[in-house]
Order: C-alpha cells, then sequence, then structure tokens
C-alpha cells in the first residue's frame, strides 16, 4: 500500500487507509478541503499530507525516468509547487497586487527605504500576517523576527494582531453569517506568542544567529517567513575591510537562501538608504553596495510621492516594474486612504 | 549569544516609558521616552531640547508607579557650560511638587563633559562599567547626551574619505549605545541641531523623512543636522518646533519709536517626525520657570 509509505502519523495514516485512499495517484488531484472533509481533520492537516504525497510521488517518479541528478525538479513542478504555496499578504492590496499576491515562499526579498518610511511597520504586519490561518487564506505558520536597530515595539505588534484578528472575524461573519461554531480561534496574543523575537547588538551575532537558523528551523518547521530588521545597521560599523564586508554578507544571503529554498519560507530583509556618489551628484540608492545588490531575488523600494508612502518593485525575476501606493495607519499597513487612482505601470 | 528566541508575552506588553512629567506630553507620545531605544530631539536652539533633557533627568527617579524609572541619569553633555542653575531650579519645583522624595533629585543626575566623537566612543567602556556598578542609591536608567551634533559640526572635512569616516563614527556609536540600551533596559535620548534647508527640492537636499513634507522653526525651513545616515541610527525621532505669534501692538512703544512696536509670543511644538510606536501627532507646549508643560 503505497500511503504505507507516507512519512506521516499513524493516525493519519490509518484516516487515509480508512477512508479509502490507498494509492498516491487518488491523493494527487484533490484539494486540502476535500480531503480535510473525508478525512475529518483540519484543512491545515490536510494540506500537510497533500505536500507530503506530492513529494514521494515526485520523488517516486524521479527515481524511474529522468531523475539523474538527485532532487532535481521539472519546471513544471515547481510551477505546480508555487502555486500550492499562498503568499503572505502585506494587508495593502495595491502593494500585493504588484507583489503577485504578497510576498512569495522560497525567495529572499529585500525592502530598503528611507527613516520613518514604514519599514519596521511592514515587517511587523508581515510577521502578524503569516500567521493567518489556512481557513482564512493564510499560512497558519509561525515567524521569526530578527531585530538589528531595536525598532520593534511590542504595543505596536500588538496592535497590529489585534486588527488582524478583528478583519478575520469580519471576513468570517461576512462568510458565515454569525456561524457560532466557526468562530476565530487565534487571539493577539497566539499571534505575539508565535514571533520568535531575537534582539541582535553586534555584526558577529547577526552571523552566529543566522548559521544557527537552519537548526532552529528544522527544529520550528511551521516558520513560514523570517525577516530581518535590518540586514544593514551593524555593518555600516566598523568595516575598513569592504571586501570582508562583502564576503560576510554574500555568505550570509547564501544561507538565507538556502533556508528559503529548503523549509519553503519566505525571507524578508529590510535595508537602509544611502547616498551614493555617481557622475558628480548625489543620488539615492540602497545601502550596502553593488555586490550585494545581486544576493536578494526580488527588491522592493519604499518611498514618498508628495504626502503618500509608495512601494516600487526594482527588481524581481517575475514580476513586472510597478509602484503602488500605501499607508500605515493604527490598524498596520493598509491601502492608502486616498487611492481612486489606477495603479501606475512605469 | 542570544539564540533563544524571547517569548513577547513574557515581557511587559507595552515597552517601559519614562515619564516627561506632564500628562498632556506624554499622552501625546504614548506614557513617555520609550526604554530600550533611542529617542532623538530634533530643535533648533532655544526651542527647548535640554529643558526638555533635564526635566526628564528629574522625573525618571520617581517610581514605577508613578510613570518614572526609579532611576537616576547619566547626562553626557558636549555643549558648554552644563546649565547647573536651570537643573537647581527645575528641581526645586521638582521637590516641591514631590515631597515624598528623601534626597535631592540633583544628587541623582550623573554629569559628564565630552568634547568629540572618538572621546565619546571612548569613554563606553567607562559608562558600561559604570552602568553594571552602580554607585548611587537607584540604578542608571537614563542616559542622554546633549547635544550629538556638536561632536560633528566642526571636526570633520567635506570630503568623500571624512563624510565616510563620520558615518562610520554615527553608526558605531549608535550600535555602542544601543546594545547598552538593550542590556541594562535604558531610556537613551541624543539631542540634535537643525540646519537651515538649502536649494529647492532637487536631488537628496528635498529627501523627506518621516511624517512631514518639510519642518518649520522661526519661520525657516529647516532639516535635523547630520543628514540621512545618522537618521538611520536613532528609532525615534521628535522635532520641536518655535514660531513667533503677534498678539497685539504696544501703544507705549510706539508712540516712542518706530521701531518693534508689535508684542510677540513664542508658541512652541512637540511633533513625531518618526517612530515605531507612534502615530503621526504633535502637541502645543510652553517652557515656565517650573518647567515644560504641554498645552491643550
Amino acid at each position: 500500500m503505497e500511503v504505507g509509505r507516507l512519512p506521516i502519523s499513524a493516525s493519519q495514516r490509518g484516516k487515509l487507509i480508512s477512508a479509502g485512499y490507498t494509492s498516491l495517484s487518488s491523493l494527487s488531484s484533490l484539494s486540502p478541503s476535500d480531503l480535510a472533509k473525508d478525512l475529518n481533520i483540519p484543512e491545515s492537516e490536510a494540506l500537510e499530507i497533500l505536500k507530503v504525497a506530492s513529494l514521494t510521488s515526485r520523488l517516486d517518479k524521479q527515481d524511474g525516468n529522468h531523475a539523474f541528478v538527485n532532487g532535481a525538479q521539472t519546471a513544471w513542478d515547481m510551477l505546480h509547487e508555487e502555486q500550492l504555496f499562498p503568499r503572505i499578504t502585506t494587508s495593502c492590496a495595491d502593494m500585493d497586487e504588484i507583489l503577485g499576491g504578497g510576498i512569495n515562499c522560497k525567495e529572499v526579498t529585500e525592502i530598503g527605504g528611507v527613516p520613518g518610511i514604514g519599514k519596521t511597520q511592514l515587517g511587523i504586519q508581515l510577521a502578524v500576517n503569516v500567521q493567518i490561518p489556512v481557513e482564512y487564506g493564510g499560512l497558519g505558520g509561525k515567524a521569526i523576527y530578527i531585530d538589528t536597530e531595536g525598532s520593534f515595539m511590542v504595543e505596536r505588534a500588538q496592535q497590529i494582531a489585534e486588527a488582524c484578528v478583528v478583519d478575520m472575524s469580519e471576513y468570517n461573519d461576512l462568510l458565515r453569517k454569525g456561524n457560532r461554531a466557526c468562530q476565530v480561534r487565534i487571539q493577539p496574543n497566539d499571534i505575539l506568542e508565535n514571533i520568535f523575537y531575537f534582539r541582535i547588538c553586534s555584526y558577529t551575532e547577526q552571523i552566529a544567529l543566522i548559521n544557527y537558523l537552519d537548526r532552529f528551523i528544522s527544529e520550528h518547521k511551521d516558520v513560514k517567513i523570517v525577516i530581518v530588521d535590518s540586514v544593514t545597521f551593524h555593518f555600516r560599523q566598523d568595516f575598513d575591510d569592504l571586501a570582508l564586508r562583502t564576503r560576510l554578507l554574500g555568505g550570509m544571503a547564501l544561507k538565507l537562501m538556502n533556508l528559503a529554498r529548503n523549509y519553503s519560507l519566505a525571507v524578508v530583509i529590510f535595508n537602509q538608504v544611502t547616498t551614493k556618489y555617481t557622475e558628480g551628484s548625489f543620488q539615492l540608492a540602497l545601502a550596502l553596495g553593488d555586490s550585494w545588490s545581486h544576493s536578494c531575488t526580488n527588491r522592493v523600494i519604499l518611498y514618498w510621492n508628495g504626502d503618500e508612502r509608495y512601494a516600487y518593485i526594482d527588481k524581481s525575476p517575475s514580476l513586472r516594474s510597478a509602484s503602488a501606493p500605501f499607508s500605515v495607519t493604527s490598524k498596520g499597513i493598509r491601502n492608502s486612504a486616498s487611492n481612486h487612482k489606477r495603479i501606475r505601470m512605469m | 549569544m542570544a539564540v533563544t528566541p524571547e517569548n513577547l508575552l513574557r515581557r511587559p506588553l507595552t515597552t517601559q516609558k519614562c515619564t516627561l512629567g506632564c500628562p498632556v506630553l506624554d499622552r501625546c507620545l504614548a506614557g513617555g521616552i520609550p526604554c530600550n531605544s533611542i529617542t532623538e530631539l530634533v530643535a533648533e536652539s532655544g526651542c527647548g531640547k535640554t529643558q526638555l533633557c533635564l526635566q526628564l533627568a528629574l522625573y525618571a527617579q520617581l517610581p514605577l508607579s508613578n510613570g518614572g524609572l526609579s532611576a537616576s541619569t547619566l547626562y553626557i553633555h558636549t555643549e558648554f557650560p552644563f546649565p547647573f542653575r536651570r537643573l537647581q531650579q527645575l528641581s526645586r519645583s521638582f521637590c516641591y511638587s514631590h515631597p515624598d522624595l528623601r534626597c535631592n533629585p540633583c544628587d541623582n543626575v550623573f554629569v559628564h563633559a565630552v568634547h568629540s566623537a572618538d572621546q565619546l566612543l571612548d569613554t563606553m567602556p567607562h559608562i558600561e562599567t559604570f552602568l553594571s556598578e552602580p554607585k548611587a542609591q537607584l540604578p542608571i536608567k537614563l542616559i542622554v547626551i546633549d547635544s550629538i551634533a556638536a561632536l560633528f559640526r566642526s571636526e570633520f572635512d567635506n570630503t568623500p574619505f571624512e563624510l565616510k569616516r563620520r558615518s562610520s563614527l554615527f553608526f558605531k556609536i549608535s550600535g555602542k549605545l544601543k546594545s547598552l540600551a538593550k542590556r541594562f533596559g535604558l531610556c537613551i535620548v541624543v539631542t540634535n541641531q537643525v540646519v537651515d534647508y538649502i536649494g529647492a527640492n532637487e536631488g537628496i537636499n528635498g529627501l523627506r523623512l518621516g511624517n512631514f513634507g518639510s519642518l518649520y522653526s522661526s519661520g525657516r525651513r529647516v532639516c535635523a543636522a547630520l543628514g540621512l545616515a545618522w537618521a538611520n541610527c536613532v528609532n525615534t525621532r521628535l522635532f520641536l518646533s518655535r514660531y513667533e505669534e503677534v498678539i497685539g501692538e504696544d501703544k507705549d512703544l510706539k508712540e516712542v519709536e518706530d521701531g518693534d512696536y508689535l508684542c510677540r509670543q513664542t508658541r512652541r511644538q512637540l511633533s513625531v517626525v518618526f517612530a515605531p510606536h507612534l502615530p503621526d501627532c504633535s502637541c502645543e507646549f510652553v517652557i515656565r520657570k517650573e518647567g515644560v508643560f504641554g498645552v491643550g
């Protein structure tokens, strides 16, 4: 029996078999909600089973036919898998739209901007939003927040978490008109508890922590986002040897990229803005230099346009350059209040 | 090495704050100046930066139940002389309103003079020892640097190399201060000066930082000194501004001379430029003999 080989719990296996799912192919075209209904288990668990099953069947295929490199994936499989993974919403519909639905898992996204533009606010928002349960279209994951600058404020995180819970219950009411069984189970305090917060005070600590993350995440597989706020701060202090700095940063970026891929999680790193002297004038640019700018898959720049905050996709292999307004409200990141204009394509 | 994450529920759900000694100002700042981070007061001279810092140094001594930190203060001054008389004056009215205090509040304010950025960095290890082996009855929980700008204004040339050295010093000082703040739960306040804003909205000159498109004080457009690099080094930036308001004419003076016969009143405002925990807000304040007070 094929399901016998799946690395899942005995009770899950029992449920699968008694519901009639014995072969991997019987699981291949199933939606998580159907499976959840059939087995009478939560949807998140069903999703987990389906993921395991699809991985196993893929490995089987590779052993047989076309796997001359172990672990190789076809582009088709990758596309399928990417579609399977929900994105992490920013809570600003316009920003989600230019990001192709939100922050993508398995990728490293760099976000830069001037002080006060809302980098930390966006970081806290993502740490909260990654926890939106699967039944609300979220990931139901946990967050790692690496604070290098000391700007993370618990009261602000709580405020944003509360607003997120309120939004979810409104969504609930809208969908299932006061069905008591489906009340939002997650509470603001649960959200705070599921943010693993690290405060880092030097660049050596930062490197050590990022080296250690692999072990930490292998013990906490439900972590779905790693936020570094900011990657820059400690690397602007003491580096006379810029080559060393570049090497250290490159190594760190590589580790983060591996984490993103191996654990299917999103990595978001914040960067500061600095002035760069080119062709006789000072221009704004993200800090840490040119070689660093190759380190991240996606690059988003936050900037002021008049009185409005905007996000701009500066670099991405799959998204086109576009910008979208957003605002920072008491509830967190939201659509810009004065936004009735269309998104401007650049 | 911090390899175990902090459980956010295990710390107090609001960051510890130090009262400014006025409920109106405290309300504007959601309780006062936060611990574990750097708060910057930006203003031209005569706006009340030092006044606010001195007041903070006194009110930090109040017990936690009264919004203080139950702590003494290390006051690092870089502009001379240190305003001892004003501190004395403020402490008298502080004692008057808090009669249950046993000792002279001035005894809990440690004053240290620093003349250059390098000297400040050299002092850091001493500060660390001073913090870990408290000499005073109350532990030190507040460090004031008044002002950070004075350390950097003259010493550096306007060459790329010097500018780089300067910003590297910013990050070193800020990194050190933040790590002390984290280790000892300190509240850190630095003051900064302003420079006149020159040029039109071109290039980086018109760069907007925080909630305001432009900052005005005494009718001039200004921006915080030390530039973009330093702005990355502070967690919270507050701006104090002032302007003269004409409130009437002085008849006697008008007859005597044709000069200035208008009666003016200085109005002052505190605004949040950026802060991780505060919305965009402002509060008007006045400076009296007894201290700084919010209005409205």
